[in-house]
């Protein structure tokens, strides 16, 4: 991964502060720096402040102390309405947003204070129906879809405003292997549009194959920022975060304790593949 | 305004004398106090009343959440003394100031005291039937539950663009559905498994309830519930002989 | 079998719009003890399935149905939800909505109070629930301020209670961090051997779960298309094509089997694996 170092980042977040009204305080002294381009997943126990954090991204939550710039400027300033044409964020439950007559009124919806030409925004709303494999039920009530649809249809209804950057609450959540896939090739689509993609996850199995940069929060602070197989992979942060070892690493520590030299740094399902295929490939033709 | 006044409605855990009065007297304390006041128009009874339920609110150690509530009513109550000014006197408007304070505070005790758990329970004690009893205080358990899912709608459609201040009345009213519409849908679906949990659990089985949680009314409940009865009897009688009181007792303002 | 806690004779159910059947020509057998694996596509009908073993369908949701569930001896159809539901207990997939009282306590004694429990029974099942599912702490929080981990805990105690001969969880891991997912795991294994009841879990998190399990139950597009011994299954054609989300070492296990380079049986766990790579040492 390159990073140009006269560019901007495209997100900054600095010394941050932020408790709830109740007293919780939720994120403490939160130092964040992410370039455009770049994947990065956040990580941690439930109530570390994960969900929180995001939310200042597009001014849902005004930190008490500390700023946030993105593109370079401070949001401060800003409401959510006009943040929202650069921050798109999905949240966890699509029925949360649903409220139309049709699917296709449900993105038109989306794309209303974008300030475009009817034929725009006919244009838009058919390509993303296209895209997202909803244009057979253009005509339904949204209410009507299943699971599955519905979360794709929240996906939509954010990626056709094309916000620069994009962020993902628990996307993979109660998925499976085939909405998975679709979901992980929709996020290396914008990545080649030069998308920034901020993924909260639990799913570590995910993490370790498809997100290069990871930031472990533990009680309201970042406790490890850095490359996910450095991250996933060390105990002590494991155990900090609730979390649990990815089972390329435990595959991986198992084969080693019985003597199968396997590279600690293989990290992809194909990568080990490939290594054991090699291996019993050289074992069979040596007996 | 709304928020804070919400506030001082939601129970409490301590341990003062007046918690750990049997809800029923309680209730019983919130209607009698409020017939009570009801009963007059004029100033120094309805003072006089209003101070009788101060220490009750000190033993109860309520004195925040108390004032929290009056501090609520603030809008309301300027209101009431530009209107009652206007039309009436000044005098009435201060009188109905205080009933609603008596009111409001006799309520607002009960609430800050009794465990939503009790409410269902009394209700029961009082040959109320189960289902009924029931839904009251499913109703308190999920309001906190649907408060939240309003916050989180509005952060979902806000992140999509959506705007809250929108020009124009009609404008304004359709600016609610995409509010409204998701909360309605997920109260449903969460109705319909809240259903589901409960027929799994064997809610509605023909056989006859048992109850894990009894109440018990103890000697501080009668010592009180009799305090209520005297109350009430004094304020009746002071009503009926009202134009016995001495002339202080009518005292009002000049306005 | 005699065996049998469930089983369905030649069952379909639509809902009564629907023309389509949302479970069709099912024919299935739990036997008791067991921990079994309820696993298909999102939409394959198990959510549908697993509100048809308390006869939650088709009483509670109309519709049409053909054939019968028999639960214990008793007909789904005929017999009121609330007698079964002392033989089945179902765990739904978001525990606050199933969390109704405004303390732990409250919430176990619950199911209790329904079925007119005297109180003293109530006090030794809650006290046994409480022990097994390790909330001793919480007992007078508000269920809806706890944390996801514990609240499922708290409704597999509230379920417990009634004392059911099989335990369903609905996608219980799903809210959960990985450790609060694997410990929930845990917990149900071990209620599993400790209370000889059968488990039957619905997860898309197969990693976590599979050393734990017995028996597996594929379900696609409302069909049952296999239900077998967990190695049968793994081992089949069918766990291969649905999409379902393969533990990692069932994936790296079927490519080498592929080229011909893994003889055994597919592994469910990785000390499974190491049987087989021992050799090549």
């Amino acid at each position: 991964m390159i990073i140009t170092i006269n560019e901007t980042p495209k997100i900054v977040i600095k010394n941050v502060y932020y408790t709830y009204a109740n007293g919780t305080t939720a994120l403490k002294n939160i130092n964040l720096s992410v370039n455009e381009g770049e994947l990065i997943g956040i990580m941690g126990m439930n109530g570390a402040g994960k969900t929180t954090l995001i939310r200042t991204l597009n001014g849902l939550i005004r930190p008490q102390k500390g700023n946030v710039y993105i593109n370079g400027e401070n949001i401060k300033s800003k409401n959510v309405g006009k943040l929202s044409k650069t921050v798109g964020i999905i949240f966890q439950n699509p029925n949360h947003q649903l409220f139309s007559n049709s699917v296709e009124d449900e993105i038109k919806f989306s794309l209303k204070n974008l300030n475009l030409s009817k034929s725009e925004v006919q244009g838009k709303t058919e390509m993303v129906l296209n895209t997202f494999n909803l244009g057979k039920y253009k005509e339904r009530s949204p209410l009507t879809l299943s699971g599955g649809e519905t979360k794709k249809l929240a996906l939509a209804s954010i990626v056709c405003r094309d916000p620069d950057i994009l962020v993902f609450d628990e996307p993979t959540l109660g998925q499976d292997a085939k909405e998975i896939e679709f979901f992980t090739d929709l996020i290396k689509n914008e990545i080649k549009k030069r998308k920034t993609i901020v993924i909260v996850t639990h799913n570590i199995e995910f993490a370790i194959e498809n997100v290069p940069r990871i930031i472990l929060m533990a009680n309201g602070e970042i406790i490890a920022d850095g490359p996910t197989e450095e991250l996933l992979t060390k105990e002590f942060l494991i155990n900090k975060c609730s979390l649990v070892l990815p089972q390329i690493t435990k595959f991986n520590t198992a084969l080693n304790s019985i003597g199968i030299k396997c590279p600690k740094d293989i990290r992809f399902k194909n990568d080990m593949i490939i290594f054991l295929e090699n291996y019993l490939q050289n074992k069979k033709v040596s007996t | 305004m709304s928020l804070e006044l919400l506030q001082a409605f939601k129970f409490r855990k301590k341990n003062t004398i007046i918690h750990n009065l049997d809800p029923r007297t309680k209730l019983l304390f919130s209607i009698f106090y409020s017939i009570a006041a009801l009963m007059f128009t004029n100033i120094i009874p309805l003072l006089l009343i209003f101070l009788s339920l101060i220490p009750i609110i000190f033993i109860g150690k309520m004195i925040r959440d108390w004032f929290n509530s009056i501090k609520g009513l603030s809008f309301l109550i300027i209101l009431i003394i530009i209107i009652n000014t206007y039309f009436l006197s000044l005098s009435y408007a201060i009188a109905m100031i205080l009933r609603i304070f008596i009111m409001i505070s006799a309520f607002s005790i009960f609430f800050l005291t009794v465990h939503p758990n009790e409410l269902a329970l009394s209700l029961i004690s009082m040959r109320v039937p189960y289902p009924y009893a029931f839904s009251f205080s499913l109703a308190f358990r999920f309001v906190p539950t649907i408060a939240l899912e309003a916050q989180y709608i509005l952060d979902a459609q806000q992140s999509r663009g959506y705007e809250m201040q929108q020009k124009g009345l009609i404008n304004q009213i359709k600016n609610l559905f995409p509010l409204l519409v998701p909360l309605i849908v997920c109260s449903i679906k969460r109705a319909f498994n809240v259903a589901e949990a409960l027929e799994s659990r064997a809610f509605g089985s023909i056989k006859e309830r048992t109850y894990y949680y009894a109440l018990k009314f103890s000697l501080k409940d009668w010592i009180f519930t009799m305090y209520l009865f005297m109350f009430l009897i004094v304020v009746i009688f002071i009503k009926i002989q009202f134009n016995l009181m001495p002339n202080w007792f009518y005292w009002g303002l000049p306005v | 079998m005699p065996d049998s806690i469930i089983k369905y004779n030649n069952f379909y159910f639509r809902y009564k719009k629907n023309p389509n059947y949302q479970l069709e020509n099912i024919n299935l057998e739990i036997n008791k003890n067991k921990f079994i694996l309820l696993a298909g596509e999102t939409g394959s009908g198990k959510t549908t399935l697993i509100k048809s073993m308390n006869g939650l369908i088709p009483q509670f949701y109309a519709g049409f149905y053909k054939g019968n569930v028999i639960v214990n001896g008793k007909d789904t159809v005929e017999t009121p939800i609330s007698e079964l539901s002392t033989e089945i207990g179902i765990v739904f997939q978001n525990p606050e909505n199933q969390l109704i009282s405004l303390d732990v306590e409250h919430e176990i004694a619950f199911g209790l109070e329904n079925i007119g429990v005297p109180k003293e029974i109530m006090e030794k099942r809650i006290k046994e629930c409480v022990k097994v599912t390790e909330i001793e702490h919480l007992l007078d929080k508000a269920p809806f301020e706890l944390s996801g981990g514990e609240q499922q805990r708290v409704a597999i105690a509230s379920i417990l209670a009634l004392e059911p001969k099989v335990l369903i969880m609905d996608e219980p891991t799903a809210l959960l961090d990985p450790y609060m997912a694997q410990k929930i795991i845990n917990l149900l294994k071990k209620i599993q051997l400790d209370q000889k009841i059968t488990i039957i879990i619905s997860e898309h998190r197969l990693d976590l779960i599979m050393p734990f399990v017995d028996e597996i139950i594929l379900i696609n597009e409302g069909k049952i298309i296999e239900h077998d011994l967990k190695e049968n299954v793994i081992n089949g054609n069918n766990f291969d094509k649905i999409h379902i989300n393969k533990p990692l070492i069932y994936s790296i296990a079927r490519r080498l089997k592929e080229k011909n380079l893994y003889k055994d049986k597919i592994p469910a766990s990785i000390p499974e694996a190491m049987e087989f790579f021992e050799k090549w040492v």
